[in-house]
């Protein structure tokens, strides 16, 4: 593959433009790196640590003080807070209530409730509630 | 702030919801009883916001039903409603806009008109703002 990289003075002008075919996993894993800093975050299953790629995270939420990380048929534990994976997940993840963070990517499509909050459907059929208050922040992250 | 914003809009909308409850009053009885005139005590007009503003604070009931069950949420509309009917009753009172039982009805309906209103106007947004959701949505789904 060509990489080409152009030197420019305005940091607020950073862009990386990636033409290609298909999005290998190596490609996603460069997507990743690019967009949030990090390939994944370190999680635990039973006694086991592992790396859970960004791109597999439905949604992280904290209950009684303890952060789990959901993909689609899976749940682990994490040492990070919300707050400190809110930082880390900035782009495609959004806090949709104050006990957890979506990825948009796994949202199918979302439904106004009652009273100002949303039902959104996932990728893998489950349904979570965004907060009244955190559906401007789904709107601003995807450009409305 | 957050609080202090939707107060500020809802007293907006409410007192641009009496303001139309008003004229199609007036417009019912130009056309049905013949009254040609429309006389208004001097303190009419500031009652109309500041009954807006007293009925939108009672909304801090329903602005935060994060983790809230349906039954509970619905609960609290019908309190919220209530509340806004005592205030709606005193300041009717306090401002004379009824002086006997049949006037005091008429103000009843109207109520009850505008809290539907709102409530509705509320729904049509929020539709809106699904349905652009949505339409954003299909360009950032992951292919599952």
């Amino acid at each position: 593959m060509q990489v080409e990289i152009n030197k420019i003075s305005e940091k607020k002008d950073e862009k990386a433009v990636i033409h290609i075919v298909t999005v290998t996993d190596e490609i996603q894993n460069a997507i990743d790196i690019l967009k949030n800093d990090c390939l994944g975050i370190p999680v635990t299953n039973d006694s086991e640590t592992l790396v859970c790629k960004l791109d597999k995270i439905y949604y992280v939420e904290s209950v009684d003080k303890h952060t789990y990380v959901y993909t689609k048929g899976n749940c682990y534990k994490t040492k990070y807070r919300l707050y400190e994976l809110e930082d880390m997940l900035s782009v495609d993840f959004f806090r949709c209530s104050k006990s957890m963070i979506l990825n948009i990517r796994k949202i199918k499509s979302v439904k106004a409730d009652f009273n100002g909050r949303m039902i959104a459907e996932l990728l893998n059929n489950e349904r979570i509630i965004i907060s009244r208050s955190y559906v401007k922040d789904l709107k601003r992250k995807l450009g409305l | 702030m957050n609080k202090c914003k939707i107060v500020f809009y809802q007293t907006l909308m409410i007192s641009t919801a009496i303001l139309v409850g008003l004229g199609i009053q007036e417009i019912i009885g130009y056309f049905r009883y013949g009254i040609e005139s429309f006389e208004i005590e001097w303190y009419i007009p500031i009652t109309i916001p500041l009954t807006a503003l007293l009925c939108s604070i009672p909304s801090i009931l329903i602005i935060d039903c994060e983790g809230l069950s349906k039954k509970r949420i619905i609960f609290r509309v019908i309190v919220h409603f209530i509340c806004l009917l005592m205030i709606v009753s005193g300041c009717g009172y306090l401002f004379k806009w009824y002086s006997n039982a049949d006037e005091y009805i008429v103000i009843l309906i109207e109520y009850v008109l505008i809290y539907a209103f709102v409530w509705l106007a509320s729904w049509w947004f929020e539709k809106k703002d699904e349905v652009k959701i949505n339409e954003a949505l299909k360009d950032l789904q992951d292919n599952e």
